[in-house]
């Protein structure tokens, strides 16, 4: 129990570098005024003073004490001023909160992560964290999609990744326009994992990304094989108290921001209107 | 168990303020609103019924100020602790939902957290019932069982004085120059009060049809549709004053206002029949129709609470009822809930 301290306070933090990701994404690069942790899947709130805050799973390594990263989709009121941060500006944040990925869990297994559109930030965060344990896995498998190339968040870092050898890797994008240059898969996330080069029934697997993209990777992920209790997903809901009181991202009997953001879908596949 | 002669209530209170910020109720236009100037002149009413607003509003503020610029710190509050009198047995088991949600969990609000340890509980019986009454109905008794300092039940003359804590107890020891040995004449007319005053409730329950709890459990998930809920909903104006005069709910948005000199946020009531209230950043939204949003008020007290904390979210105190302006009743909802298995 966190005894009289404040959980509505915000530490003091720096804007260190705002990167242009794609047209509607920027990662922010932070500097908390303290020493700040957090593990892979949990998330902070970030304020724009007097502004308002809004809650965003960090897409940098949890291993590095240096700085913090935030990619930040422009969507709204809160967005788009974070949008027009600069350097050296000053923020607030708040957190971490909620449970992040069961890492532990994860060693000797194989494990799969699919991402898709902005869910690649907090999936990035968590890639650093499993290239890091890469050999306790028995093997890692990833697999991202997009809207088109130019939607492609990180798309230099991922398609890096195809390098790496243990690395088992596909990327995917729903549209490619013949100039953009796109080599690899055009077509929805689905169409790209009918190979995963596992054995279903001692896989996990992750997903991460809008609503429609998790609910559609969940159905194929059955189909093929997985159990319920294999598969993590990001249930990101209006988070806003991030301490379980003010009631807005409640999911069946969770709440998001303290019982998730991730959560095993055998706990949630039950509660009416998940994916709306 | 002692007995407090009318004319020494206001003494004790006057004591009281020495060390509490003393809240009574008070009537006017035949309602009860809570007063720090009662037992100062004005005249109070403790026993009767429950005051307008429900107790919460005390610990959990309508409008705190939890936050300024990057201070860590808890910005300061009263000065003095709260001391209510009079709360009734309905508004002290909306304790064990604001306390459950506030003070449980790795987290616990700092604010609430200050005011309910140090806060002193008087409660009063109910003298008598309003057509709203339902709490028998929701295993809550018009009488305080548990959650209280120190009970009040008014009788011929004055009040018989019971302690539910070591800190009532203290209190009563501390002040026993103002109190009398309670007699069993007078036990005997509040054993009498407490078996008249049920059957008043229970006249409620049986004119308004209102179900017990055994005949709600899993009753909103079975009842989940359109059809059983749009015809409730459709004359909700979504000002959301269900919410705000719950004792039970907890709901709040943290808002902030001021600029990056000087920042304040503040955490405000707020109200889950508000068209935003789940909503996301870029406009998904899980709760988009009135009758959804009025199926998850329901969901929520009488399916998440009990799943969660062992009890439905609703005291029976029938103030949601008084404050809507599009005549949703609670009693007609439950009714409909119990009869559609």
């Amino acid at each position: 129990m966190h005894e009289m301290t404040n959980p509505y306070a915000i530490i003091k933090t720096q804007v260190l570098q705002v990167k242009t990701e794609t047209p509607t994404i920027k990662t922010l690069h932070l500097k908390p005024s303290i020493p700040f942790r957090f593990d892979t899947g949990q998330f902070i709130e970030l304020t724009v003073p007097g502004v308002g805050e809004a809650p965003f799973t960090p897409s940098s390594d949890p291993g590095n004490r240096e700085e913090l990263q935030v990619s930040i989709m422009r969507v709204g009121r809160v967005t788009e001023k974070i949008h027009q941060l600069k350097k050296n500006d000053i923020v607030g944040i708040r957190g971490p909160f909620g449970a992040g990925y069961p890492l532990e869990l994860f060693k000797g297994k194989e494990v799969v992560v699919i991402g898709g559109g902005c869910g690649f930030a907090p999936i990035r965060s968590l890639m650093y964290s499993l290239f890091a344990m890469q050999g306790e896995l028995k093997q890692l498998v990833f697999r991202g999609g997009c809207k088109n190339p130019e939607e492609f968040l990180y798309k230099q870092e991922i398609t890096d990744w195809t390098g790496k050898k243990d690395l088992n890797i596909r990327l995917t994008v729903d549209h490619a326009e013949k100039k953009s240059g796109w080599k690899y898969n055009v077509g929805l996330v689905t169409t790209i994992l009918d190979d995963l080069p596992v054995s279903p029934a001692g896989a996990f697997a992750i997903i991460c990304g809008p609503p429609i993209m998790m609910k559609f990777t969940t159905l194929k992920l059955i189909e093929i094989g997985f159990k319920e209790k294999q598969l993590y997903l990001s249930m990101e809901k209006n988070m806003s108290c991030g301490i379980g009181k003010c009631g807005h991202c409640r999911l069946g009997n969770y709440y998001a921001c303290k019982d998730g953001p991730v959560f095993r879908y055998d706990s949630i596949e039950n509660i009416q209107d998940i994916w709306e | 168990m002692y007995f407090l002669p009318e004319q020494n209530l206001r003494a004790l209170v006057t004591r009281l303020q020495k060390d509490y910020t003393v809240y009574l109720p008070e009537k006017k236009n035949n309602k009860r609103y809570y007063t720090t100037d009662a037992g100062n002149g004005t005249s109070y009413t403790v026993a009767e019924v429950r005051a307008c607003e429900p107790l919460k509003a005390f610990f959990f503020k309508a409008r705190q100020k939890v936050a300024a610029g990057y201070d860590a710190a808890m910005p300061p509050t009263e000065a003095k602790p709260l001391c209510i009198v009079g709360a009734k047995a309905c508004d002290l088991k909306g304790f064990k939902v604001e306390d459950y949600v506030f003070l449980n969990g790795d987290f616990s609000d700092p604010f609430y957290r200050r005011a309910r340890q140090n806060n002193l509980i008087i409660s009063a019986d109910c003298s008598m019932a309003i057509d709203t009454c339902f709490c028998l109905a929701l295993g809550i008794k018009p009488f305080p069982e548990d959650n209280y300092d120190c009970n009040l039940s008014q009788i011929d003359g004055g009040f018989l004085l019971e302690s539910g804590s070591e800190k009532g107890a203290r209190l009563m020891e501390n002040n026993r120059d103002l109190l009398r040995e309670g007699t069993a004449a007078q036990k005997k007319q509040r054993s009498e009060q407490r078996t008249h005053i049920q059957n008043e409730v229970r006249k409620n329950i049986k004119k308004y049809e209102i179900p017990s709890e055994e005949h709600l459990k899993g009753r909103v998930k079975k009842n989940y549709s359109y059809a059983f809920w749009n015809p409730e909903a459709e004359n909700c104006v979504e000002c959301g004053a269900c919410n705000t005069i719950c004792p039970t709910c907890h709901c709040f948005l943290l808002y902030d206002q001021g600029d990056k000199r000087a920042m304040e946020r503040l955490r405000v009531w707020d109200s889950c029949m508000l068209k935003r209230f789940a909503r996301v950043a870029g406009g998904a939204n899980p709760r988009p129709e009135l009758w959804m949003r009025l199926r998850n008020r329901f969901e929520k007290k009488f399916d998440f609470f009990p799943q969660v904390l062992g009890l439905n979210a609703c005291t029976g105190c029938g103030r949601c009822i008084s404050a809507c302006p599009a005549k949703i009743d609670i009693r007609k909802v439950l009714g409909r809930l119990a009869a559609h298995a």
